[in-house]
């Protein structure tokens, strides 16, 4: 389509799933089996749309480099819609903050800045990667749902908000404003809770629907202070640099003029709390400690809205803010620790009650959160090489996490409805493609060589081990390796005089969280990591062998479902199996990936680009990480395969710690404990006052007019005599009154 | 209203007080036996009767003023208003046979059901003290039949 021009594609992608949700609303009921055409319409063409414009940000980056790292020049493209709110004058900075306007005169009349808000879209290899991902897993998504969903009186509802959906995370990745970011991550947590209570009649579902909600609420809270700090900090909250009327460059948060003056970005006190509140937000929305309450039980929406919102697209959103604000970050050290931290002790966690989930949706809800919390321990190490690992495994756990909560949905739809997994077994021999494909993901997750997860983890490995024992890998590579505090200024693209990458800005100096960033620290998080991915290959051969292998069982509700899936379905499963296995090596062995996200302007930026490293294949840390999956895979099949399947679980040897884990570490009943209760209780004590207090009040004041009343009823007597009396005294009252007026 | 200023027989002198002051006085004895009688009598014919006395006393009222001023519109208005006693009498007299209809009495009181909920029925089951019966009834000889006895009929008087 040499005529349509990247500016309208990149606002087509967005656009047409919005027209089909709006075509799916009106024309639902009327199409009614067929409602799912404006969905998949709109999303398909999205999904084109989507893979044009990351062929053509690919060309404009240009062909990779091989090993060797090269400042890369930034890609972006910015298409402004329309302004949203506009106020002018309407902060003055104080002078030499990064607020002020560059090339003003200090306490003149020009220093006011104006508070305006476009709706702008920003085209950069990053977004164009999440764009890819959201529309092509959305569309196979949506194929999906035409068979498992079909007998849904639901229907055209459910395609309605997958389309809305994948408008929402469109416009999110493809935001170049934090407000507009704000207000579609809130659009995002709107459909994740009309999806999850999709089947709104069922207690539990809307049970869990409300978590979801109020549980991001909290982050979303984040976010919001994080905007508000940023607006005061930065003057501004677009992304991009703009121009004003007089042509002065207004710089935008992440715009290429500041991120490439070195102390542009604010770090110490104010830079940290900013970081932090980014972190309560990605928290939230990806589902890591201590917010991580809600994903589990988001497991009671239809499985293909899990497969797209709780494994691919919504939970990555956090990711995807954190990689966008990565200068805000390298500024604050602590607060990179803060990131890696929370990951790994979530990767671990969630790791740890995976093993001992008996519901096979369950198992990979918390596998999802496990390997987002890979994703951060990737984001906190703060080097190119964290940031485009994070990046890689968010893309290939797209697929792999796709294809395995489509797989359970096939199961789940063959089985009648039932997915407790000691339930059934050996349906292998039942559902020979799904079977295969489920576990080819399973081998991707597992990190197994040559799938996908493989080279993403082991990526992961390697940046937090680079962090762990920063002198290992001199020998590894050429230039010596800059992560927080360059120690040693070989390096060519080191500033001479060796400064730290916290910023000369309006607060400098470290906080105290920099203190975090230790060796000794990062060295726990790297044995921290290398047990869950031992635990990642446990758990997910576990679910594989009680469900696939083993004598043939198939529970009563399955009825005449106990075959494979329609075509339909199992395409999807087909078509997401060919990246699981293929993608991680490709992507790998030509780092087409990382040199094309090298040219994200937020990781262009100087203080990003200055840690990256030439790219390696680190064998010792391939070695360890495939030992540990080999040693899960191996106590999974001594536990579970073939006749064993159906047995009494091998868990039970954990002894009290299966109930810690199978409680889910007591999360719940600590909020339930410290947080929903004392809410009811105030809840009730402001019920009681609203019932009593208030409502006696009101009552008491409509007691006066009954008292009044039951003086003056008194009077009626029901004798037409007395009544006359009465008037015969008031006429009596009047001439006396107008007989003393005369008279006096 | 100044009707006309042809004046009225010579002999009596217009404007003399001492007729004017008699003449309300008589007016307003009527008129104040009229509104007593309203207030006090039960009987519903009485009451309209009391009410044509009020207006008689006014018209009275009227006329002295009228030979007063030498002022003709006092006696036109009487003119009206005897006019207009006769139509209300008309209307009155339906109403009063209407009323008879409904209860089978002529008593005002027969109409308290309107009263507040809360109210008792005003009745004069209390004889005053002149009509108390003696202790003892003399003993005639029997005849006839035993009146009714006791029921609501009884609380009210039948005839005033």
């Amino acid at each position: 389509m040499q005529s349509i021009s990247p500016t309208s594609l990149l606002v087509l992608v967005p656009l047409l799933p919005l027209v089909g949700a709006i075509l799916t609303i009106i024309l639902g009921r009327v199409l009614g089996s067929r409602a799912h055409l404006p969905a998949i319409a709109g999303i398909a063409a999205a999904a084109a749309a989507a893979v044009t414009l990351l062929l053509a940000t690919a060309g404009q980056v240009g062909g990779t480099s091989g090993g060797h790292t090269e400042p890369v020049r930034p890609v972006e493209m910015i298409s402004t819609l329309w302004q949203w709110a506009s106020v002018d004058a309407a902060y003055t900075p104080p002078a030499g903050s990064p607020a002020a306007i560059p090339g003003t005169a200090v306490g003149g009349q020009g220093d006011a800045r104006a508070f305006s808000i476009p709706v702008a879209l920003r085209l950069d290899p990053l977004t164009a990667t999440m764009l890819t991902i959201i529309t092509c897993v959305g569309l196979l998504v949506a194929i999906y749902s035409v068979g498992y969903m079909h007998d849904d009186p639901g229907y055209p509802r459910f395609f309605a908000l997958v389309s809305l959906f994948v408008f929402s995370m469109a416009m999110l990745v493809a935001a170049s404003n934090f407000l507009i970011v704000y207000v579609f991550w809130e659009a995002v947590g709107a459909c994740s809770y009309l999806l999850i209570g999709f089947w709104f009649r069922k207690p539990e579902a809307a049970r869990a629907a409300k978590k979801a909600f109020l549980v991001n609420r909290i982050g979303d809270f984040g976010l919001a202070i994080a905007t508000f700090l940023l607006w005061m900090t930065y003057g501004t909250l677009d992304f991009h640099d703009t121009l004003s009327a007089d042509g002065t460059i207004l710089p935008g948060i992440l715009g290429q003029t500041r991120l490439a003056d070195v102390s542009g970005i604010v770090g110490g006190t104010v830079g940290t709390a900013i970081c932090l509140l980014l972190l309560l937000a990605a928290c939230g929305k990806s589902a890591q400690l201590p917010l991580h309450v809600w994903l589990p039980d988001a497991m009671e929406g239809p499985t293909p809205a899990s497969a797209l919102i709780h494994a691919a697209t919504m939970v990555t959103a956090g990711i995807y803010l954190i990689t966008r604000a990565s200068p805000l970050f390298v500024a604050c050290p602590g607060a990179l620790t803060m990131v890696s931290i929370v990951g790994a002790t979530t990767a671990l966690v969630a790791a740890l009650i995976a093993t001992v989930q008996n519901d096979l949706k369950r198992v990979l809800a918390y596998s999802t959160i496990s390997q987002l919390g890979y994703m951060f321990a990737s984001l906190g190490t703060g080097t190119m090489l964290g940031f485009t690992a994070a990046i890689f495994h968010l893309v290939t756990h797209a697929f792999f996490k796709a294809l395995l909560f489509l797989g359970a949905g096939s199961v789940m739809h063959a089985m009648g409805g039932v997915i407790d997994m000691r339930r059934f077994g050996g349906l292998r021999r039942i559902m020979p493609i799904t079977a295969a494909t489920f576990l080819i993901g399973g081998l991707a997750l597992a990190g197994v060589a040559p799938f996908a997860g493989f080279f993403s983890k082991d990526e992961i490995l390697a940046t937090i081990h680079a962090k762990a024992w920063p002198n290992a890998h001199e020998t590894h590579h050429e230039v010596a390796p800059a992560g927080g505090h360059a120690a040693a200024s070989q390096s060519p693209f080191l500033p001479v005089s060796h400064r730290r990458t916290t910023a000369i800005g309006a607060d400098s100096g470290g906080t105290t969280l920099d203190a975090l960033d230790r060796p000794a620290i990062w060295q726990t998080l790297y044995w921290m990591a290398l047990l869950t991915a031992g635990l990642t290959a446990f758990y997910t051969f576990r679910a594989i062998f009680m469900t696939f292998t083993g004598p043939t069982r198939v529970p009563d509700e399955a009825g005449h479902h106990a075959h494979e899936s329609p075509p339909v379905m199992t395409l999807p499963l087909i078509l997401l199996a060919v990246p699981s296995a293929l993608a991680g090596w490709w992507l790998f062995s030509t780092n087409w990936l990382a040199h094309f996200l090298s040219a994200t302007p937020s990781l262009a930026a100087p203080a990003v680009a200055r840690t990256a490293v030439p790219h390696a294949f680190h064998v010792d840390l391939a070695i360890q990480g495939t030992l540990a999956a080999a040693i899960g895979i191996v106590i999974a099949a001594i536990g579970h395969l073939g006749r064993r399947s159906d047995s009494p679980q091998m868990e039970r040897l954990l002894g009290p710690l299966q109930t810690l884990f199978a409680n889910k570490f007591y999360f719940d009943q600590i909020y339930s404990g410290l947080i929903v209760k004392p809410l009811e209780a105030v809840a009730m004590l402001a019920a009681l006052i609203d019932r009593h207090l208030i409502d006696g009040l009101v009552n008491a004041v409509a007691l006066i007019p009954v008292g009044l009343g039951g003086i003056v009823r008194r009077m009626q007597s029901g004798l037409v005599q007395r009544y006359a009396l009465a008037g015969v005294m008031g006429v009596l009252m009047i001439v006396l009154a107008l007989a003393w007026q005369l008279r006096g | 209203m100044m009707v006309s200023s042809c004046p009225i027989s010579p002999l009596l002198a217009a404007g003399s007080m001492p007729l004017l002051h008699n003449a309300l006085i008589v007016g307003a004895i009527l008129f104040a036996l009229g509104l007593v009688g309203i207030l006090t009598r039960r009987n519903l014919i009485v009451m309209f009767l009391s009410a044509e006395l009020m207006l008689q006393g006014i018209s009275v009222s009227l006329v002295a003023w009228s030979r007063y001023h030498g002022d003709w519109g006092g006696q036109v208005l009487v003119i009206f208003v005897l006019t207009v006693a006769a139509c209300e009498a008309a209307v009155a007299l339906v109403f009063v046979l209407q009323a008879f209809a409904r209860t089978g009495r002529l008593d005002a009181a027969a109409w308290q059901s309107l009263r507040d909920e809360s109210l008792a029925r005003t009745v004069d089951r209390e004889l005053p003290a002149s009509d108390a019966t003696p202790a003892s009834w003399p003993r005639l000889s029997p005849a006839g039949v035993l009146p009714t006895g006791g029921g609501e009929d009884d609380q009210q008087r039948q005839h005033i």
